[in-house]
């Protein structure tokens, strides 16, 4: 169990962190998304007690990273895959680990296994792909067998394969009961990994909601309408309080209402109804949905994403 | 969504160790020293640098033994000004090693990012240091010493082949001299490690450090020599020195006296880097 309290962190004049406040249950993998800058690695760095919070607290299983007795053994991290001296050997590295948190040296060779590295291990970790470094990174992480797990941006570097190890070893990790926190600004990996997400974007929190909820608050308002004479359609379900939109291949996107509403009203009006079709969101959508006020830099190219796909524009 | 891995199974990702989390043994201050001497064992660096330096001790100072002694026996001389000196005229560059060892004990976690990991294992960063100096003391001075008395045994042996008064243990200071520039080279090793810490960046450690001994000193003694004649007599590096000397000469420090200044100055650079490191943002 992971808890934040209106954890804030400045940087000089940048506000990196801003009274940040969530928690991460036990059980689930919990993805932790926002756009490039808007202050995970800082918040998962406030969490390791690599950097001090300005303001608030971010506490593992209700202790400061610093006041844990024995860390590796409470909570494993990944933060930044090569963070480990490219002049050693991979198992040497993870023997180093093993000595400072008093972890059997036996284990190394456990989580060797686990990763998939025995083979290279006697070699020189910098001679890893970023695939294995990430891998190695794991194995680090899970050297004391924490509880709590932390991930950023896991499957940077990955290939397809690795991609899905990464995925089913978090899964598995969080069947077990363990915490597993997971940072990525891949919505489409967040979207098949967690099951629960904290959104945040220029340090706030924008969104702390399950998947489901997430995809639910920001697509079922939109209804496609495809009908001959969808044009005697539009005032009457303007007046019934939805937005029309149409279509260049002729139909009409309805924000607002249900689409059984849309059918009653068609019924009402005569109209034949050729497709009436309710649009989901994806978690995709609904990031970009969520975030668009919030990312650090914009990119300068005419569409906005998001404005096209009609969940897009459905406001929850 | 099923996610199985399509081709030869990674092992299975589910941790299967029968040890228990959370309740296992505490790390203590032993396990960290134990991490740090494995970290220096397993990196080419440390040997190399010492094997530098031990070129430098013994290798250098014997060359500069022989091209001294048959120079001046050449000249028809019947006496070495400071047979001694001589003899550990490598030791000069051979600290400058040690310094670079020092300081890349810790910088060398910063350049490679290793430093995250290390403060993750063990988040009380003061000892963290503590281990890494303990770990650097030890290391430092028995290597030191070696290649002290290793030097000395060699260079009177170059010395004795020619017909001039030579050195040996059983005159007065001898012992304390050889001894001293493994102690000396062990403190100037702890100044690197100081500066690595303060700074985390392995070149501007080491700029800092050859500034330190060899370049501020003689800056210093441009100053009004009531001022520069302190600053000299007190400097550090200079007065750890007298350790190394055989007579105390003109200067006020004892030999002891000295070596007691100059580890006084390693205690607080390294009070000043430790509160630095617990206190800044890693």
């Amino acid at each position: 169990m992971i808890e934040v309290r209106n954890l804030t962190k400045r940087f000089g004049a940048k506000l990196a962190v801003n009274d940040l406040s969530f928690d991460v249950q036990p059980g689930v993998v919990t993805g932790f998304l926002g756009p490039n800058g808007a202050g995970k690695t800082t918040t998962l760095r406030l969490l390791l007690g690599l950097a001090h919070p300005d303001h608030g607290t971010a506490t593992i299983n209700g202790h400061r990273y610093h006041d844990l007795r024995s860390p590796m053994r409470e909570v494993g991290a990944v933060l930044d895959a090569r963070a480990y001296h490219p002049g050693r050997r991979a198992r040497d590295h993870l023997l180093v680990l093993a000595a400072a948190g008093r972890i059997p040296r036996r284990r190394v060779d456990e989580v060797l296994a686990l990763v998939g590295l025995e083979d290279v291990a006697n070699r020189r970790a910098g001679t890893f792909s970023l695939g294995m470094a990430q891998r190695l990174g794991i194995a680090a992480a899970l050297l004391g067998d924490p509880p709590v797990l932390l991930f950023d941006e896991p499957v940077n570097g990955l290939d397809p394969e690795g991609i899905i190890w990464a995925r089913t070893l978090m899964q598995a990790l969080a069947a077990q009961g363990r915490t597993v926190f997971v940072s990525s600004h891949l919505m489409s990996e967040m979207a098949l990994t967690a099951s629960h997400v904290i959104v945040i974007g220029r340090g706030r929190l924008i969104k702390d909601s399950s998947v489901d909820d997430l995809v639910k608050a920001s697509s079922g308002k939109v209804v496609r309408l495809r009908a001959p004479r969808a044009d005697a359609l539009g005032s009457r379900l303007q007046a019934a309080g939805a937005t029309v939109e149409a279509n260049a291949d002729g139909s009409l996107l309805v924000h607002g209402l249900e689409a059984a509403t849309v059918g009653d009203i068609a019924f009402q009006a005569g109209v034949a109804v050729h497709e009436l079709s309710p649009l989901e969101a994806s978690l995709e959508e609904a990031f970009m949905e969520l975030t668009r006020e919030d990312v650090e830099f914009h990119a300068r190219a005419a569409s906005p994403v998001g404005a096209a796909s009609p969940a897009g524009a459905a406001r929850p | 969504m099923t996610a199985t891995a399509p081709r030869p199974a990674p092992p299975s990702p589910v941790p299967t160790s029968s040890w228990g989390p959370v309740a296992g043994p505490v790390p203590t201050l032993a396990d960290t020293i134990r991490a740090e001497w494995a970290k220096l064992r397993t990196l080419r660096s440390a040997p190399v640098t010492l094997a530098v330096a031990a070129l430098l001790v013994v290798g250098l100072s014997a060359l500069i033994s022989f091209a001294v002694a048959q120079n001046h026996q050449r000249a028809g001389a019947d006496a070495l000004a400071h047979p001694l000196h001589i003899i550990q005229a490598g030791w000069e560059l051979g600290l400058l090693a040690f310094m670079v060892l020092g300081v890349l004990v810790v910088s060398n976690e910063y350049s490679s990012g290793l430093i995250s990991a290390t403060l993750m294992s063990t988040p009380k960063r003061a000892r963290v240091l503590a281990a890494k100096v303990i770990v650097f003391t030890l290391t430092a001075f028995v290597a030191g010493e070696v290649m002290s008395f290793a030097d000395f045994f060699i260079g009177h042996a170059i010395i004795a082949a020619y017909p001039f008064p030579d050195p040996w243990v059983t005159d007065p200071n001898v012992v304390r001299s050889v001894v001293g520039w493994g102690i000396v080279a062990t403190l100037g090793g702890l100044i690197g490690l100081g500066a690595g810490t303060l700074l985390r960046h392995t070149a501007g450690a080491i700029a800092s450090c050859v500034g330190f001994i060899f370049i501020l000193p003689g800056v210093l003694s441009a100053l009004p020599s009531s001022w520069s004649n302190p600053i000299e007599e007190y400097w550090p590096t200079n007065a750890g020195a007298r350790l190394t000397e055989l007579t105390q000469g003109p200067h006020t420090l004892t030999a002891w006296w000295g070596a007691g200044d100059l580890l006084a100055f390693v205690v607080v650079l390294l009070g000043v880097a430790g509160t630095l490191l617990v206190r800044r943002d890693s």
